[in-house]
């Protein structure tokens, strides 16, 4: 919650205040690697719906991740209907001229080496992203500080996942928010990443996401383990996913809107 | 209740042999006190030449009573830090004899005299109970030159610290909500100011601090793993002084004197600190607008009507302010008043009756106009305790007595600024409860060399209305609400304590003792980050959460050398813990009316080693401890129903403390501490979703953070000797050799080399840190 995030970026000017450092460090990490990733979204613009497999891998190798393919995929929705995913390049799997109904209940299978993986997500109803305003930053005059707005639908439980592009390049924090605190309001909303600095001229493009309880909860537990925080947060553990047996990832069914502004 | 019938024996014996008593015996009885200040001395010991096994010592109020058989003696009272006094008296009827003891640093020598040491440790039945000497607190360097009585704690052993940075202490495995602190008598619930980097308590306010890690006398209850007891001075009762200390970071004042000499007196102190001095001086807009002090202020006044009345007020105020520019605001602090009313009956018969106020609230505000909101937080005590004390005269003395206690907990309001604010105001409902408790001990001197301490403690949870309460299912869904009105029981609990320890003398130098007893807690601290913050949620026992309990043993060989110069102990111990809260995944505390959802339920144990050698006499004296220890959590959803280390399970503990009196002038002090990293939870793997990298893991705090170490030296000098004025200026280099004790391990992806992810080590301390204070009294 905003408290929080104050109370650390304090202690972390505090910090500055005395002789603190910060090193790169390498640790000896145990390996459990090679189990299977599962990032399943599907939402409510007609296009293409994807699912990904992958492994994970070792803490100390580079970023790719190993394409899990040959499984087969299908979404039903709560009618009776089955749409079968292909894959077209290894890992992923999709799906065209189909889109997902705000509302609907969605339930996805997996088959892959003889087991089945399923999950069921709710599509919450669509709440568009109004606009994106920007301000000089409080802490840097150079930056400039990005919020978003938007009316929170009053008597219902919302939650959101805001993904974020700086001239075309993924903010990689995690920015999430429900209206515990909002509710009914009209919502503005500062978005504090420290991941990519942004600048006038700067192209921002906001993609906001309606997101269903367990998968809120997914990405609020990621945020609050995340390094943001001195102590690194909560103790870390594997994020609870709605997909049953457990694996690593999750299936979201999402409405989404998006806007996208240059800063002059 | 199988156990009462065992307690209700004993018992009966004690009532049995205070009838049957037919020799004629007196009292002696009177006050302990520093005989320039008029401070009553705690703990100060009497001893009868004749009669060995009769001693006793002073009380919380510097009181005693000895009831003997009709007689001459010689007796010597005696404490550390003073020259004892020794008299010969006749005992023909029941007499009152207070004694004035004469301070060592009021002295012209430096070096001990022909004292007898004293041995306490060894013949105490009393385990697991430090006490600090306020000589050695004030000499022990600590970062920026401010003594801290918890970091000080921190280096016995068994006691460890939560780190740099973070408030709280842990004792014996047990988590930072198990400790008890109480500040005369009022409980203190967030003994840390910004953020850990000093705690609340102003050594210069401070006369006595005691802690029990096991064993806990029946008289103390509430908390599982300890008890901190932190009394204050009363105020020099002769003459009017002032003291004080300007230092680096903070500055300090007190001022004492006798409201009517040698009957009343009081004593006021207050710090400040000025960082945010520095924080202007910062090239930095954001820190150059921000605020960050803090500031306590102690207070205490007594009066003694005669020999056997007394009353005593005491209070304490202190606030921590922080503020980001005109962005953010927060500021915490406690707040604490007692009355407590001493007297004597009969000088057998101590009487002690205490009313006891302690608040401790938060606020957290966005300060922008438009878009504004405060929260808020609290809780309130209201406690009424009557305690007995017996001196029975036959080996016996008998404590008993009754404690009342009323929580209101405020568990968060939000309240909004701006009429477009993106805010809602939010309630969420006051939590009341009565936390209430009865107990009676014995100390039992059986023949020359067994002595027991037993007792027990019924203590008693009482939830209360108004208000609306709801159950929960495992997912964390309500289940079923209900509606209480004001005073109305939601849930009760009702916990016997049984309080158990002997000590069996070997020799004049030697002892072995053994304890058992079970504690409870109805307090719990919500707090589910790995750091600690002044924002954490007290909440109490209900009909969702159960008291947490802790059965503890613990055993001892205690052994003196060269006449009591040296003191060594070796203690062993095993704690079980029941009922622990842990937090389900995403869990969000702050401001919840539903946060008892939240919550997952498991146990725990704590078993160890501790080794301890100290030199109290001497041109040079200090300490060596050594803790060798496992602490461990089992919950269902966690390891798969394993036992995991919690987090502070740290192996291996030492701390190593020295102080060098080199000349009237001139002193020195060094500690040296090492001790195994927290055990921690990294990443075994590591996979992408939503375009951001994410890391995998396997077991529960599986791995730990590289060990800590660090020295720290200081020096003090004197001042040279005035009729009036005296001045001293104290030195310190916090971190002599620039270790770099990690305060967090972080793991992100890397900028350097890109395409690969690193670990990142932040250390708080990387540089020495030198701090000089200039202290002065008059």
């Amino acid at each position: 919650m905003m408290k929080n995030y104050f109370i650390h970026t304090l202690l972390a000017s505090a910090v500055f205040l005395l002789s603190s450092c910060e090193k790169v460090v390498k640790l000896d990490l145990g390996d459990e690697s090679g189990k299977l990733v599962i990032e399943a979204g599907i939402n409510n613009i007609s296009g293409q719906q994807i699912v990904k497999l992958s492994n994970n891998v070792p803490f100390t190798d580079t970023n790719n991740y190993p394409a899990v393919s040959g499984a087969q995929i299908s979404v039903s929705d709560a009618h009776g209907h089955t749409y079968n995913l292909i894959e077209n390049t290894a890992g992923t799997y999709t799906i065209n001229n189909v889109s997902g109904v705000p509302g609907e209940s969605y339930s996805l299978k997996v088959l892959l080496n003889g087991k089945t993986y399923t999950a069921v997500s709710i599509m919450p109803n669509v709440v568009t992203l109004d606009s994106i305003s920007y301000v000089k930053s409080e802490f840097d005059k150079d930056r400039q500080k990005i919020s978003v707005h938007y009316k929170d639908p009053a008597g219902i439980a919302n939650q959101y996942r805001f993904v974020m592009f700086v001239n075309d390049v993924q903010v990689k924090d995690v920015i999430v928010a429900n209206d515990d605190f909002t509710d009914g309001n009209v919502v503005k909303m500062d978005i504090r990443q420290r991941d990519i600095d942004v600048h006038l001229g700067d192209k921002i493009s906001i993609e906001m996401q309606c997101i269903d309880k367990p998968i809120y909860t997914y990405w609020s537990t990621l945020r609050s383990q995340s390094s943001n925080g001195p102590g690194g947060g909560v103790t870390p553990s594997n994020p609870p996913t709605n997909i049953s047996p457990v694996t690593l990832g999750f299936f979201s069914a999402y409405s989404t809107s998006s806007k996208t502004i240059t800063l002059k | 209740m199988k156990m009462l019938k065992y307690f209700l024996i004993p018992l009966f014996s004690i009532l049995t042999v205070l009838v049957a008593d037919a020799q004629k015996k007196y009292t002696l009885s009177g006050t302990i006190k520093d005989g320039s200040t008029g401070e009553t001395l705690i703990g100060a010991s009497v001893k009868i030449q004749e009669l060995p096994a009769a001693g006793t010592s002073s009380n919380n109020y510097g009181f005693y009573s000895l009831t003997i058989p009709e007689g001459t003696y010689q007796i010597t009272w005696s404490y550390i830090g003073y020259e004892s006094t020794s008299q010969k008296v006749q005992l023909l009827k029941n007499q009152a004899l207070s004694i004035s003891l004469k301070s060592k640093s009021d002295l012209d020598e430096v070096v001990i005299t022909t004292n007898r040491k004293n041995n306490n440790n060894v013949v105490s039945a009393q385990m697991g109970l430090e006490k600090l000497n306020m000589g050695q607190i004030n000499q022990v360097p600590v970062v920026l030159g401010e003594r801290d009585v918890l970091k000080t704690i921190t280096l016995m052993p068994g006691v460890k610290t939560s780190g740099e940075g973070n408030t709280g202490f842990y004792v014996r495995g047990g988590g930072s909500d198990q400790n008890l602190i109480l500040l005369d008598e009022a409980t203190v619930y967030n003994a840390s100011h910004l953020l850990g980097f000093f705690s609340t308590f102003n050594s210069d306010a401070i006369k006595d601090v005691s802690i029990y890690k096991g064993g806990m006398p029946a008289e103390y209850g509430g908390r599982l793993s300890s008890v901190l007891d932190i009394k204050m001075n009363d105020g020099n009762n002769q003459d009017f002084t002032v003291q004080g200390g300007v230092g680096m970071v903070a500055s300090r004042l007190k001022l004492e004197g006798p409201l009517v000499k040698d009957k009343g007196s009081f004593m006021i102190s207050a710090r400040r600190t000025y960082v945010d001095l520095f924080l202007k001086a910062s090239k930095d807009s954001t820190l150059n607008k921000s605020t960050l002090f803090f500031y306590d202020i102690n207070a205490k006044a007594n009066y003694h009507f005669n020999d056997k009345n007394a009353i005593y007020l005491s209070g304490y105020f202190g606030k921590d302010v922080l503020g980001l520019k005109n962005i953010f605001g927060t500021n915490w602090g406690n707040s604490t008043g007692t009355i407590r009313f001493n007297h004597v009956f009969s000088n057998k018969l101590f009487s002690n009756t205490s009313l006891i106020y302690s608040n401790y609230n938060y606020v957290v505000e966005s300060l922008q106009s438009n878009d504004g909101f405060k929260a808020t937080s609290k809780i309130t005590d209201l406690n009424l305790k009557q305690d007995f004390q017996y001196y029975t005269g036959s080996n016996h003395a008998l404590k008993f007595g009754i404690n009342i206690l009323k929580h209101d907990i405020a568990p968060g309001d939000i309240s909004t600024t701006g009429a477009a604010s993106s805010f809602n105001d939010k309630h969420v409902e006051h939590r009341y409860g009565y936390e209430s408790a009865a107990y009676i001990s014995d100390e039992w001197k059986v023949g020359n060399r067994l002595t027991l301490l037993y007792g027990l403690r019924l203590s008693s949870m009482y939830l209360i209305g108004p208000g609306t309460f709801s159950s929960y299912d495992n997912a964390g869904n309500i289940t079923s609400s209900k509606t209480y009105g004001s005073g109305s029981v939601v849930k009760s609990y009702l916990n016997l304590e049984p309080r158990f320890s002997a000590s069996y003398i070997l020799n004049d130098e030697s002892s072995v003792k053994a304890s058992y007893n079970r504690n409870t807690q109805n307090i719990h601290l919500l707090s589910n980050s790995t750091s600690s913050s002044p924002t954490d949620l007290y909440v109490m026992s209900s009909n969702n959460i159960k008291p947490e309990i802790a059965d503890q043993v613990a055993a001892g060989y205690f052994r003196n050398f060269n006449d009591n110069t040296f003191e060594f102990s070796a203690e062993v111990y095993y704690k079980a813990l029941q009922n622990q809260i842990d937090y389900k995944d995403g869990a969000q505390l702050v401001v919840n009316q539903d946060v008892e959802a939240l919550l997952n339920y498991g146990n725990g144990r704590a078993y160890g080693m501790e080794l301890f050698f100290k030199k109290k006499y001497g041109k040079f004296n200090g300490w060596l401890g050594y803790t060798l220890s496992k602490t461990e959590r089992k919950f269902a959803d966690i390891n798969n129903g394993a036992y995991y280390p919690a987090r502070q399970d740290r192996t291996h503990d030492l701390s190593l403390v020295g102080i060098y009196q080199l000349n009237k002038r001139w002193s020195f002090s060094s500690n040296f501490i090492y001790g195994t990293g927290n055990a921690v939870t990294y990443p075994t793997g590591k996979y992408n979703v939503g375009g951001i990298t994410v890391y995998s893991y396997s077991e529960r705090n599986g791995y730990r953070q590289p060990a800590s170490n660090r020295l720290d030296l200081g020096a003090t000098l004197e001042g040279r000797e005035r009729k009036r004025f005296h001045s001293s200026w104290t030195f310190s280099i916090y971190n002599v050799y620039a270790s770099r004790d990690p305060y967090s391990i972080t793991f992100r992806d890397s900028e350097k080399i890109p395409n690969t992810t690193e670990a990142v080590q932040t250390s708080i301390f990387a540089a020495p840190i030198p701090s000089v204070t200039w202290n002065f009294k008059f």
